[in-house]
């Protein structure tokens, strides 16, 4: 239960720290909310779910609350846990970190995404899910741009809109089972009608589609990504798109299971042409978040049209690359943040030359690149690797489309390093990486390498739930038997 | 068990000498972290030495298994066989020298911990890849040393003038190996759906259990896998059409372009198809297109080589002429004679590019040959050992090119006379070109000037050291596969050397030509060799007749020198094409199209708000009247039901 009271308490005692302190108390609280996740984690049988709150049976209209853990939802409370304190420390000599308002919001999302995957429960997912959505608009409200209200309302309303649709079809398989607890829905959903089922599962498409963002769904991003805050790019990136990914793989194919099949190549080629797409269009861009934004689409897309595979090395290795996005964007957008706000301009042709004046930033904004573009050594590696081989044997087209991104990512990524920092100088000075910046930078390279290294550890973790889940799919063939 | 742990510490040196120069480099004194990381490959070669010694049998080292999944798992596993210790004996050795030769080479330079630090990490994915017992590890060592080769061509990245230019060179290698990967991938993917696993040894197995059992192998399924591995070939070992990237990789520093672009890393696609000849032997299909293909470089590279003007892009279209040269090899199916070539090319031509280094150091960094000349006496050393290398590479008799390739052209013989024919026009545009090159550079007058000239040094000690090993190899090389005309009984040592490993399928069946062809195709050799080379000692000597401006050029001439229009032509179908799309899409569909569409769906709903909003006026009397009128319809329809 502290997982997720935990984060409230620390956001409400925040108003309370005179406003010197905030940052250092922003930090310590966050680093405090891993060490008793890391605690939980040494108590923890990755084959086991852990109960925080028992279903509560008699509440009006089959609500349950039930809130608990398996590994999978493990996983991705870890995951943010440990990411919010890289962003804190990332800003940490931020005017932002300064505010009290900011550093109670950033714990504010992190109980609405911890809620997010405790949440065993349909309505309670849905409610932790909107929950997310207020202290991230209102940092990016806050701390973004001016004259951002427009990108703002977009991302808003979108949203909004995409998650109208899965409270659709949560209230559809709730008032059809009785009960919103998870394992009755998944029941349900695996003997479900075909149309109802297809229709469920739109329903949590659209509200992921747009979350992720796949392609068409994706206008809204680039320009919020470039307006926001960085603590605002790297929370909706590495953690809220998160939550979609985690949704497919938890709620959307088992709860629509029967009708899956008939939306998984749609899925399918959505990611794969957000892959291209996405690629494509990064290969000329010229400001250098909107170019990480497109990237950002063609590395998701990737993921989605994996998880759609639904094979256990499909989901396991898409977890994996979940990571590993992670790690990519809290580290290009922290390398755009550091161009951008010691250079006053996002244009790569207005910047060249760094690595000369900036040594330190060169060698870890490279290491970042070389990790986004996957080379051995790092967790992306095998997560592309593994996730291309999947989707080859699904059909070779949908692997060969996937396997572009190996020559792409290579193209805009290298494009984009080379035209900021290599070359003559353009500037007269920059200044080099402060020590928060190269801790987290080292941090983020020497979990890639780990994972690159051993990524047996995180399949390991997380086999026991996913077989779980896709026993639950099975429930129909075990009632015939 | 002895070897196990041998075999771990020689992968494993490279890899400490890495982080040791890497991350300690930079406050160490130079002297300290050159030495750090040469002896890190030295050591290295001892151990592959050792290993030459004990090894009589394929062994494999099992690490640790990567990923284990249900139906297929990726392990971290080493091979000890003929095959992969000589390909480790090479890399390590030729590995050492051009160490030493950097260290004075680069001497002057800021970033020299970074240099070593690189050169290492490559040697170490080097080793990967050829030591490997699975394709997984291959492909592991396979992007490392892209990765590397990247890090390498554009290490003078921050220069003022060139910089920029040296990083996108990096990149376009970097690219164009990237593709060729997509092959190697798919490759992997449909050997485990083939066969359900990734080992080499496991494989063969399979296979063989096949054939024994008479069932009908999976013939599509292996040319389809040998296309994608040859696919992977051509971009690692720049064949047509993935080639154009190894000319520009020249604008990383010559040690580089004698370790990477000459003597290791292009080779690598060579021992990925020897290593798989197993699959090849069953795809004559993709064997005759690696004919053609390796042919078709080898003219093509031979001819741009004619007129070029920079001394290392000659050097480089000579390694592609030269690994086409053995892909024809491979593709005739005589795997030995190709992995002797490999051999002695590594030796002269690592000569050749640490003799141009050493030429360029003289000329303070001046690389046109149409500003050298004279330079033999002034760099003595240097030209001697450069006169060897390019007495080897012609085919001169008795040294080590003229062997490994008169044993191509015999299988070529006995293919088809029409396949010996166009080799020899390659062999005979060689030694054209490598004679030109050798005369315009040390013979003749000085042609850069005074203030260049008084410039001109022979270089350290360092320097000099490797290339007179090298020399030394490139001389007696052909010794290790001696035809059986000059020795009975130990002739063809080299073959049955690597017998277990490249027998594929079938029994080694080397082709011996009779005696007397044999001798005749070796005097036909010899004599273009020293008939070349006695033309171009009067054409460019006595006659003086000198490389021309660029803009004189005329014909076949301008088109060599213009490198055939082959980056024109990809710039114009590829990379022009991609940019408009990207930016077209992006101003056009995502801009106007998405994100407009966007607003069309909000405007649309905007405009119902609008129309629904006058319905909620506040007058009572409205709402009154729309009530009334609603119950009147209600009723007519229930009326009308009725």
């Amino acid at each position: 239960m502290e997982l997720l009271i935990l984060p409230l308490v620390l956001a409400l005692l925040s108003y309370v720290i005179p406003s010197k302190g905030v940052k250092y108390y922003g930090l310590g609280a966050s680093l405090v909310i891993l060490a008793v996740t890391i605690g939980h984690l040494l108590h923890f049988n990755a084959e086991n779910y852990v109960a925080i709150i028992n279903p509560i049976n008699d509440l009006p209209f089959g609500l349950s609350f039930k809130l608990g853990y398996d590994s999978l939802s493990f996983v991705l409370v870890l995951l943010v846990n440990s990411v919010v304190p890289l962003i804190l420390l990332a800003n940490f000599y931020k005017e932002l970190a300064t505010n009290k308002s900011f550093t109670a919001l950033v714990f504010f999302m992190q109980m609405g995404l911890t809620g997010v995957f405790l949440a065993q429960d349909g309505m309670l997912f849905y409610i932790f899910w909107e929950v997310t959505l207020i202290p991230i608009f209102l940092i990016l409200y806050w701390f973004g741009e001016q004259n951002n209200n427009r990108v703002l309302l977009k991302f808003f309303i979108y949203t909004l809109l995409g998650s109208l649709a899965m409270l659709l079809a949560i209230i559809v398989l709730g008032v059809a089972s009785h009960s919103f607890e998870y394992e009755s829905l998944a029941i349900y959903g695996a003997i479900a009608p075909a149309k109802t089922a297809c229709w469920i599962s739109c329903g949590f498409l659209l509200a992921f589609a747009i979350k992720i963002p796949l392609f068409p769904f994706h206008t809204w991003q680039p320009a919020t990504y470039t307006s926001s805050p960085m603590a605002g790019t790297m929370l909706l990136s590495a953690l809220m798109l998160k939550m979609a990914l985690y949704g497919m793989i938890k709620w959307m194919i088992p709860l629509g299971f029967t009708g899956i099949e008939s939306i998984k190549w749609l899925v399918i080629t959505l990611g794969l042409i957000g892959v291209v797409y996405g690629a494509v269009i990064a290969i000329k861009q010229n400001d250098i978040k909107t170019l990480f934004a497109y990237a950002s689409i063609s590395h998701v897309g990737l993921i989605a049209a994996g998880i759609m595979i639904y094979s256990t090395t499909a989901v396991e290795v898409a977890i994996i690359q979940m990571i590993n996005h992670s790690i990519v964007s809290v580290g290009l957008f922290l390398a755009a943040d550091i161009l951008e706000s010691r250079t006053n301009t996002r244009d790569l042709y207005s910047l060249g030359g760094i690595t000369k004046l900036a040594p330190n930033f060169g060698f870890w904004f490279a290491t970042i690149t070389f990790v986004s573009i996957s080379v051995p050594f790092t967790a992306g590696f095998f997560g592309e690797f593994l996730l291309i081989k999947e989707l080859f044997e699904a059909h070779w087209f949908a692997g060969f489309s996937a396997a572009t991104t190996l020559v792409f990512g290579a193209v805009y990524m290298l494009r984009a390093f080379q035209l900021s920092m290599f070359g003559a100088p353009k500037l007269t000075a920059f200044e080099d990486l402060k020590w928060n910046e190269i801790l987290v930078f080292a941090i983020l390279l020497a979990t890639a390498i780990f994972l690159g290294l051993f990524p047996q550890f995180v399949i390991d973790f997380v086999k026991p739930s996913i077989a779980k889940i896709q026993e639950l799919t099975s429930y129909d063939l075990k009632i015939i038997k | 068990m002895g070897q196990n742990i041998l075999l771990l510490t020689l992968i494993a040196l490279p890899l400490v000498g890495f982080v040791l120069t890497g991350f300690l480099g930079k406050n160490l004194p130079k002297r300290f972290t050159v030495t750090i990381a040469t002896l890190a490959v030295f050591s290295s070669f001892v151990c592959a030495l050792l290993l030459f010694n004990m090894n009589d049998k394929t062994q494999i080292v099992h690490l640790f298994n990567v990923v284990n999944f249900e139906d297929f798992r990726l392990s971290a596993n080493f091979q000890i066989d003929s095959l992969s210790i000589w390909m480790t004996l090479i890399i390590t050795g030729v590995g050492t020298l051009i160490h030493i030769f950097s260290i004075g080479y680069m001497s002057n330079d800021e970033g020299i911990f970074k240099f070593f630090a690189y050169l290492n990490l490559f040697i170490f994915s080097m080793l990967l890849l050829v030591l490997g017992s699975n394709y997984f590890v291959l492909f592991f060592g396979w992007e490392g040393v892209g990765i590397c080769s990247y890090l390498l061509i554009g290490f003078h990245f921050s220069d003022e003038e060139k910089g920029m230019e040296n990083s996108i060179a990096a990149r376009k290698a970097f690219i164009m190996n990237r593709i060729g990967d997509i092959g190697l991938l798919f490759a992997l993917f449909m050997l485990l759906s083939t066969f359900g696993t990734l080992e080499f040894t496991m494989i063969a197995d399979k296979i063989h259990e096949l054939k024994d059992a008479h069932v009908t192998l999976p013939y599509f399924a292996i040319t389809c896998i040998t296309l994608c591995l040859f696919i992977a070939a051509t971009g690692k070992s720049a064949q047509i059409p993935l080639f154009t990237w190894l000319p520009d990789a020249m604008a990383g520093p010559t040690p580089v372009s004698a370790l990477i672009h000459a003597a290791t890393m292009v080779t690598a696609g060579i021992y990925l198809i020897v290593r798989s000849n197993f699959l090849f032997e069953l795809a004559p299909f993709t064997q005759e297109i690696i004919l053609y293909v390796g042919l078709a470089t080898s003219l093509v590279a031979a001819f741009i080589a004619m007129r070029q003007s920079d001394i290392k892009k000659v050097l480089a279209y000579s390694t592609v002429s030269q690994l086409g040269l053995m892909f024809v090899a491979l593709g005739m199916g005589a795997y030995t004679v190709a992995l002797f070539h490999v051999t002695t090319h590594a030796f002269f031509k690592a000569l050749l590019f640490l003799g141009s280094g050493s030429v360029i150091h003289a000329m303070s960094e001046e690389q046109d040959i149409r500003k050298m000349g004279g330079l033999a006496k002034k760099i003595p050393i240097t030209h001697l050992t450069f006169l060897i290398g390019t007495l080897a590479i012609s085919g001169f008799p008795f040294l080590s090119g003229f062997y490994s390739k008169d044993e191509i052209l015999a299988h070529a013989l006995m293919e088809s006379p029409v396949l010996y024919g166009a080799l020899m026009i390659a062999v005979t545009l060689t030694a054209i070109y490598m004679f030109r090159l050798y005369f315009l550079v040390f013979h003749g007058k000085f042609r850069g000037g005074n203030e260049l000239e008084s410039h001109v040094h022979e270089s350290g000690p360092a320097m000099t050291f490797p290339l007179i090993v090298l020399a030394i190899l490139s001389v007696f090389g052909g010794i290790l596969n001696l035809p059986g005309i000059f020795l009975h009984d130990q002739a063809h040592w080299f073959s049955h050397y690597l017998e277990s490993t490249t027998a594929g399928l079938n029994e080694i069946e080397v082709h011996h030509l009779e005696s007397s062809k044999a001798i005749i195709l070796m005097i036909v050799a010899s004599l273009i060799a020293l008939g070349v080379m006695a033309w171009a000692y009067f054409n460019y000597v006595k006659k003086g007749n000198l490389a021309k401006a660029d803009n004189e050029l005329k014909g076949w001439e301008k088109a060599s020198n213009s490198k055939l229009y082959i980056d024109e032509l990809y710039n114009l179908l590829f990379v022009k094409p991609l940019e408009l799309i990207s930016k077209t899409i992006y101003s056009y569909f995502d801009t106007l199209v998405l994100r407009n569409g966007v607003f069309i769906i909000a405007g649309l709903i905007e405009k119902t708000g609008n129309v629904t909003r006058k319905w909620q006026s506040g007058f009572l009397a409205s709402y009154l009247f729309w009530m009334l009128l609603s119950i009147v319809g209600l009723i007519t329809y229930y009326l009308i039901k009725i």
